[in-house]
């Protein structure tokens, strides 16, 4: 094992190499070297992101260092940019590391086109005028094909994310993200209800009858069921049991087929019966994948992931390769059994997985050539992970900030949710912009109460929701808090941010949509799509 | 530079002092006063375990204000830690975790007091844990958190407020994790959770010998049946790339020989070491939830968690924060025995396979007696071997049903009190 490998061990374990990777060719922007900022980039450096840099003007105060474990004694007075760089720098010598001690404002006005060279920009410690500006600037770089850098970079991500006393919340906005690696707990396609022919010979390859009671015990519990399943198609039309009755019907022929209590085979096969009679269809989420209109619509700029939908839609059409289902995972789970018998068995669901491959990867060729693309230009490997998590694809489509500060989403609101905070977020960054300052920032903080609940009632009048929605204990606490940064928030959030942006680089896990909220007071929190 | 004497606890803390300084209308109980902030300085919290919860524990704690913190690990730093326990370096490897993380700490905040304690927690006794004004765990064994779960359920005397000392206990695997708030005899203990925790993962000992199927039942078999039988009374050690490269080669060979794939060196060392995934990030999520909720236990200023969060973070991000319930016969928080079925015609070694892997139980080494009679122990040796006939023996020959079962096992410091029916 290399010494790269010992180190990363843990997370391998996770992500593997190919999600490795991934994240090494990350580069991430922080911008303002705040408390949660840094902690972001601490759970982004130690796993061995490729580069990050830090853009922030001011200097280390004394709050900072009360706040930020990456600022510390010896750096009160000098640049934030610079120590932050320093001290998290030396978390992991495999990663480099930039600063910056500028405005980022004054920055894009050197170089319009900075930030076409980051994967992620994180945006701390911002106004909301400046968080629009920057999100716009990076959806155009994720959006326009005209606009993408040397390197071919489709999207930028950005994240927005604030802590405000005990509350802390996040926001991440890229146009679209795909995901073929989603890790669902269980990829096991038996196929019990179909079975093509070669998984119909296996199981007609015991003897039921046998004097043997070590083998019979030992009879695959997908034998079983595929037996069973049979001789009830046989008397029901060759239909698989459907309703409640039924099923428990054929859990009790199973179990009369028993022989002892000891058989586990067969409490296995009676343990699968209500799966097994799930009919193998297609899900509805990749129906309406496969009639994307990116599917539909594909040109040379098109992405992998939408060329092997759209080889998988034509796949699935195709009734005399596909039958009309998904290719198969080839994945079977442990059952008691043989040695033979389930590598038997286990061969028979690769064998007919891998032909299942062939038969997209045809296609995939196909298509390639027909968009002028280079034969080969997706990988074999890449087809078979996106074939055996077929069933599984995900895409999101984040709403842009823009969308959000016109009409977020939010037709009611629960009062006793975390949603609260977020309007008082939103007409917190209304009583900057009236005042300078952030609500409970100075001594006299409740005099700030009633223009901070009036900036709240504006907001909900606009968006058509009762007054009532946001309770003024909620207002007057938010004061309380006063914009202050307390770490264990900063680390909360910092963690949960990290861990967004390491499932939106590596391609793998689920992101949430699309913000986050937490609400440390009651230690509760929910996620919305605003 | 600045000169130490311009720093104030005023400006250097103004997120928390805002806080304690300030009236809530949603939590209304609360009242500031000056002590609070001289409290927090002064008390002393401790944190058990310096690894992945541990480092980031520390680190919040310490920006939280608190000023007399104890660590107590018995482990040395390994480079497979230094993806997230941030407190290390390469240099460190090899060196106390508790000293290393301690040291660290004390350097970088100004002020606060880090003392590292390198030992097992069971070299401590109460005296000790009883200075502690609260307790913060970041573990990963379930047998140490047991321990000190007991230990403290036991130590609390209700006549006396000063021996409560709430536990925050924090686990992490992957992208999910925990955190609990435990105050001992009044909220549900770690014993009463027991059965949430998955089954122990071990595979019957027939499969391993006779029908393996999966590599991982070719690693359990060189490292189970093979090693003893090649290498004798030497007992095998797991941090020993020699040892993981035998057992990996062997684990290989018999795999061929059946047409089993997947063997790796990666999962062998993973499945004979028990390899939990972990990640930074979760662990600061966990870490600084368990922090949020010592800080708000310990100033009073919001309420606390009652009692617990799950976090999920593979699908969006979810928690969940629940009351968990406190366990009506628990053997540790509960004056009530245990009621346990089973098989009078079984064996005892059947019965003592069954509570090994029943999760509310888990038991490693098991000892049995019934009405002070021994049935079985694992120790003395000459003990042992008078009562081993008794673990091929049915329990109806051993005792009656309904009767009380005394079940102990040398890993926990209570004895479980089983009544049991035999079916």
């Amino acid at each position: 094992m290399d010494a790269k490998t010992q180190k990363y061990d843990r997370q391998l374990r996770l992500w593997g190499s190919s999600g490795q990777e991934a994240l090494e060719s990350a580069h991430i922007l922080l911008i303002n070297a705040s408390a949660v900022g840094c902690e972001i980039l601490k759970n982004l450096i130690l796993p061995g992101i490729g580069q990050f840099t830090i853009v922030d003007p001011g200097t280390v105060s004394q709050n900072d260092i009360g706040s930020n474990f990456f600022l510390d004694f010896d750096s009160l007075g000098k640049q934030r940019a610079e120590r932050a760089y320093e001290l998290l720098g030396e978390l992991n010598e495999d990663v480099k590391g930039n600063w910056a001690a500028k405005d980022i404002h004054s920055i894009l006005k050197e170089d319009p086109g900075y930030l076409a060279q980051f994967s992620t920009v994180i945006a701390t410690d911002i106004t909301r005028e400046t968080a629009e500006k920057l999100a716009a600037l990076c959806w155009v770089g994720g959006q326009d094909a005209n606009n993408r850098n040397p390197a071919g970079k489709k999207n930028i991500t950005f994240v927005w994310v604030k802590t405000v006393g005990l509350f802390g919340a996040a926001r991440i906005a890229v146009p679209e993200h795909t995901i073929v690696e989603t890790h669902p707990d269980n990829v096991a396609d038996l196929r019990i209800d179909t079975p093509f022919p070669e998984l119909s010979a296996f199981a007609q390859s015991f003897d039921f009858d046998t004097e043997d009671s070590l083998e019979f015990g030992h009879i695959p519990y997908v034998a079983i069921l595929l037996n069973y399943m049979d001789k009830w198609k046989q008397t029901h039309n060759g239909k698989i049991p459907s309703t409640y009755a039924e099923k428990n019907e054929l859990k009790a022929n199973i179990r009369a087929g028993m022989r002892s209590v000891d058989d586990e085979n067969f409490d296995e096969a009676i343990s699968s019966v209500l799966r097994s009679c799930q009919p193998t269809t297609i899900p509805s989420e990749i129906k309406a994948l496969v009639n994307d209109p990116k599917c539909e619509h594909l040109n040379a700029e098109s992405e992998n992931f939408w060329i092997l939908t759209r080889a998988l839609r034509d796949y699935v059409n195709d009734h005399t390769k596909s039958d009309g289902l998904l290719p198969l995972s080839g994945t079977i789970p442990d059952m008691k059994a043989q040695t033979d018998s389930y590598v038997t068995l286990q061969s028979i669901y690769k064998t007919k997985a891998k032909q299942d491959v062939q038969e997209v990867s045809k296609v995939v060729e196909s298509l390639l050539s027909s968009l002028g693309l280079a034969a080969g230009s997706i990988s074999q490997q890449e087809i078979e992970t996106f074939c055996k998590f077929s069933a599984f694809l995900k895409v999101i489509r984040y709403r842009s900030l823009e969308e959000e500060y016109h009409q977020p989403n939010t037709k009611q609101i629960d009062p006793d949710s975390v949603f609260p905070y977020y309007v008082l977020l939103r007409a917190s960054d209304s009583f900057y912009d009236d005042h300078g300052r952030y609500p409970g920032e100075g001594e006299n903080w409740e005099d700030d109460v009633d223009q901070l609940h009036a900036n709240v009632g504006t907001l909900l009048q606009s968006w058509g929701i009762a007054n009532d929605a946001v309770s003024k204990d909620l207002t007057h606490e938010i004061c309380r808090y006063g914009n202050g940064a307390i770490h264990n928030i900063a680390s909360l959030i910092g963690g949960v941010v990290s861990q967004e942006i390491i499932k939106l680089s590596t391609r793998q896990y689920i992101p949430m949509n699309n913000t986050f909220l937490f609400d440390g007071a009651r230690s509760v929190s929910a996620v919305f799509a605003v | 530079m600045v000169d130490t004497q311009t720093i104030t606890d005023h400006e250097r803390w103004a997120g928390v002092y805002k806080l304690l300084d300030r009236t809530s209308r949603i939590h209304p109980e609360f009242e500031p006063q000056e002590e609070i902030k001289e409290f927090i300085k002064t008390c002393k919290i401790l944190v058990i375990g310096a690894g992945g919860l541990g480092c980031e524990i520390l680190k919040n704690l310490a920006l939280s204000g608190f000023g007399d913190i104890h660590v107590i690990d018995m482990d040395t730093i390994d480079v497979s830690n230094l993806n997230r326990q941030f407190l290390f370096r390469r240099a460190d490897v090899g060196k106390p975790k508790a000293v290393t993380a301690a040291a660290f700490v004390n350097k970088r905040v100004q002020g606060v007091t880090v003392t590292p304690h390198y030992c097992k927690i069971q070299d401590k006794d109460e005296d000790f844990y009883q200075e502690f004004a609260l307790i913060i765990c970041g573990l990963d064994s379930i047998e140490a958190r047991r321990w000190i779960n007991a230990t403290l359920v036991g130590m609390r005397d209700e006549d006396n407020p000063d021996t409560l000392k709430p536990l925050i206990d924090g686990g992490t695997e992957g992208f999910k994790g925990q955190a609990r708030v435990i105050l001992p005899g009044i909220t549900s203990c770690y014993e009463c959770s027991m059965d949430m925790l998955s089954k122990p993962t071990g595979f019957p000992l027939c499969t391993i010998a006779n029908t393996p199927r999966l590599p991982e039942h070719c690693i359990e078999w060189a490292s189970v049946l093979e090693w003893s039988n090649k290498h004798g009374d030497r007992k095998m050690d797991t941090d020993d790339p020699k040892d993981i490269q035998w057992l990996y080669e062997t684990a290989l060979a018999r795999a061929k020989q059946y047409n089993i794939q997947g063997v790796t060196y990666s999962l062998t060392q993973g499945v004979v070491k028990n390899i939990i995934p972990a990640i930074a990030a979760t662990n600061a999520i966990v870490a600084a939830s368990c922090c949020n909720e010592a800080l708000k236990i310990a100033t009073t200023c919001a309420k606390n968690l009652d009692n617990y969060m799950m976090y999920s973070g593979n699908d969006s991000v979810y928690t969940y924060t629940f009351e968990h319930q406190r366990k009506d016969d628990c053997p540790v928080c509960s004056n009530s025995s245990t009621k346990l079925d089973f098989r009078g015609d079984k064996t005892l070694e059947e019965f003592m396979d069954y509570l090994k892997e029943k999760p509310d139980i888990q038991l490693k080494r098991p000892g049995f007696a019934v009405g002070g009679k021994p049935l079985y122990l694992q120790a003395p040796k000459q003990l042992e071997e008078a009562l081993r006939p008794n673990l091929v023996k049915p329990l109806k020959e051993l005792f009656s049903s309904g009767d009380e079962v005394t079940i102990t096992d040398s890993t926990l410091p209570f004895s479980l009190q089983a009544v049991v029916t035999l079916t």
